[in-house]
């Protein structure tokens, strides 16, 4: 046990046992579903902290994979009626087959122009989405996509799936960032340059970025597809892509704790803003995009490394100084006797 | 053929105010090396504003003049105080802001103008001309008017005057400009106070052609990066062009195959130029991958 703890960390017992105990500190039907749309986005932003924050690529398309892979299982389980396993599959790897060819295709550009690619493949894949009529039924979506009933119909295992595969993912990432790979990542996030010297493969390398954080999404979108019953093109566009952005953005690019920390704030001031906006009837534009937008210019212009890299060094300072206050202290005692 | 023609007429106008915003992000970039993805947000606040304007009954001219210097003092700022406080630029955390800066100003205008959309009167009648065979809109006339008008004093600035020649030496070399005693500051402020400007000018003009409300910057903003990306960042008459080339090419796309995917038609074609040619048609004038 005590070898257990060690090797995942106090941090990732603490998650666990919050994950665990969430839906009977607060057993309400409102907060579960809340809790799995956190969850849902946390696949997402996890598998996107990868390729920004690690590998440093950036992707203004991210939720493109998701309604790639939301579309797969649900066209797969509902028009062809396969069971929702295989459309999971699918939802992996269909999505991961897209960022492939994606980033096959793109895989020499940088910066702004790389902006401009995902951008434009995200606006790409809504609009196909939406024209694409008779698979995805077009701008009316699709309806009556079936559950998942693995542990029973209820909510609360809806709950516990989707936090199983956020921590699968969660531990996959970790374990990622530990390897080669995330080291090689981390070496083309400095400079493409110095890591084609060190013998790194960057061409591969952001391709294998591009394709997890693209199967990451996909099996969100697949799960949400399921989860919510119906879809439609809507939620798959640039205001969605950002959102994600936001999310990494906020908790730290450089942390996967990060992206997690990130999805909990965003989504948590999301469902505040909509109850607010039911006691307060004068807002009637949009409040939450105003609030995304000072939250990312605060962000970026203050505090461009995130809030857990910030805690982080805060926490690590703090505990220097005690060290520091002991050991003069120590010297003094030292110095007197 | 008179098809061909109406076709070619509607993208020549479309083009022509993709041409100016893909100069805007041009201008801005090539001082300061910042994409401005707010860029659209600019073509917005000029053609609401200008509504607003009309009615309180302020005549056409004078609100004409007012929304721009508005909306040209709002590019100053912007720049002054938060693109510029920036630490540790990078492509990356630059994009992110500037989206922060878009998204910020499109909710503070839905929550000013609401989400209904408006109408602004042409300059001149609705009656639309037709020669030819092919039937324009008087304000299409306005609307390449302007985008011409524009564009000969950009290159005028540019290149015959002093100022554009400081501006230029800060997007050759920053360190030397500032030898020379130029401030890459100010002439950073300058680029934004001109990006605007042109902003502000394309949004009234087009305002009349359909509707305008607070969200029409964003896919106005994402086409004229396509165009300044297209014809090689950094690259004036590179962006000019691709912004004409990708009026175009949605109006032949629109015409021709479908009109729900004119959007998808101009990206596909940008994705698969990028591909073969990854720093534009054109080629990058100033150096740098894309700012990296």
């Amino acid at each position: 046990m005590r070898s257990i703890v060690k090797k995942l960390g106090i941090g990732f017992i603490f998650y666990l046992l919050l994950v665990i105990i969430f839906p009977f500190l607060l057993s309400n039907e409102y907060y579960l579903s809340v809790g799995i749309v956190i969850g849902l986005h946390a696949i997402v932003t996890v598998g996107l902290c990868l390729l920004m924050g690690l590998a440093g690529q950036i992707s203004i398309g991210q939720a493109a994979f998701w309604g790639i892979g939301a579309y797969t299982s649900a066209v797969l389980s509902t028009k062809y009626g396969l069971p929702p396993a295989i459309g999971l599959l699918a939802s992996a790897i269909i999505p991961g087959i897209f960022a492939f060819l994606l980033a096959r295709a793109i895989a020499g550009l940088q910066g702004y122009y790389l902006a401009m690619a995902t951008l434009a493949f995200g606006y790409i894949v809504q609009i196909g989405l939406t024209e694409w009529e008779s698979v995805t039924g077009g701008a009316n979506g699709m309806i009556s996509i079936p559950k998942l009933q693995y542990f029973g119909d209820s909510e609360l295992s809806m709950y516990y799936l989707i936090w199983a595969v956020v921590t699968c993912v969660l531990i996959f990432s970790l374990n990622i960032l530990k390897s080669r790979v995330g080291r090689a990542f981390r070496a083309i996030h400095k400079s493409e340059i110095a890591a084609t010297t060190m013998g790194i493969d960057v061409r591969q390398a952001k391709l294998g970025a591009f394709v997890l954080s693209g199967m990451f999404a996909g099996i969100s979108g697949g799960l949400y597809a399921h989860y919510m019953g119906i879809l439609d093109p809507q939620p798959f566009g640039l205001h969605e892509s950002i959102k994600f952005i936001t999310m990494v953005v906020v908790g730290g690019m450089t942390s996967i704790w990060g992206a997690l920390v990130g999805t909990v704030l965003i989504d948590s001031i999301n469902e505040m803003l909509i109850l607010l906006s039911e006691y307060i009837p004068g807002l009637q534009g949009d409040v939450d995009t105003i609030v995304f937008g000072a939250i990312l210019v605060f962000i970026i212009m203050f505090m461009p490394e995130g809030l857990v890299p910030r805690c982080r060094a805060f926490y690590e300072k703090v505990k220097a100084k005690k060290r520091k206050a002991a050991g003069s202290q120590q010297a003094e005692r030292k110095t007197v006797a | 053929m008179a098809e061909l023609l109406q076709y070619v007429a509607n993208g020549f106008v479309g083009g022509g105010i993709y041409a100016i915003i893909a100069v805007g992000f041009v201008t801005i970039y090539n001082v300061s090396k910042v994409i401005n993805l707010a860029q659209g947000e600019f073509l917005m606040l000029g053609g609401m504003i200008m509504v607003s304007l009309i009615g309180l009954h302020v005549p056409y001219g004078l609100a004409f003049l007012l929304a721009v210097t508005a909306v040209t003092i709002f590019g100053i700022l912007l720049q002054k105080y938060v693109i510029s406080y920036v630490k540790r630029a990078t492509p990356l955390s630059l994009i992110i802001l500037t989206i922060g800066v878009s998204i910020l100003i499109r909710g503070f205008a839905s929550l000013i103008w609401g989400k209904d959309a408006f109408a602004l009167e042409p300059i001149t009648s609705h009656e639309p001309i037709s020669f030819g065979g092919i039937t324009i809109a008087q304000q299409s006339v306005w609307v390449i008017a302007a985008v011409l008008v524009i564009l000969l004093f950009l290159w005028y600035l540019m290149d015959k005057t002093m100022v554009g020649r400081k501006i230029k030496a800060c997007s050759v070399n920053t360190k030397a400009a500032r030898l020379m005693g130029i401030s890459p500051g100010k002439m950073a402020g300058l680029a934004f106070a001109i990006s605007a400007a042109s902003g502000a000018v394309a949004g009234i003009v087009i305002a009349p052609l359909s509707v305008t409300s607070y969200d029409v910057g964003v896919l106005l903003g994402v086409k004229g990066f396509s165009a300044a990306i297209l014809g090689g960042l950094g690259n004036p008459i590179g962006a000019v062009i691709a912004g004409f080339l990708l009026g175009l090419l949605e109006s032949l796309g629109a015409g021709y195959i479908s009109s729900g995917l004119k959007d998808a038609i101009a990206f596909i074609v940008l994705i698969a130029f990028l591909v073969i040619k990854p720093t534009g048609i054109f080629g990058e004038r100033s150096v740098g991958k894309g700012g990296l």
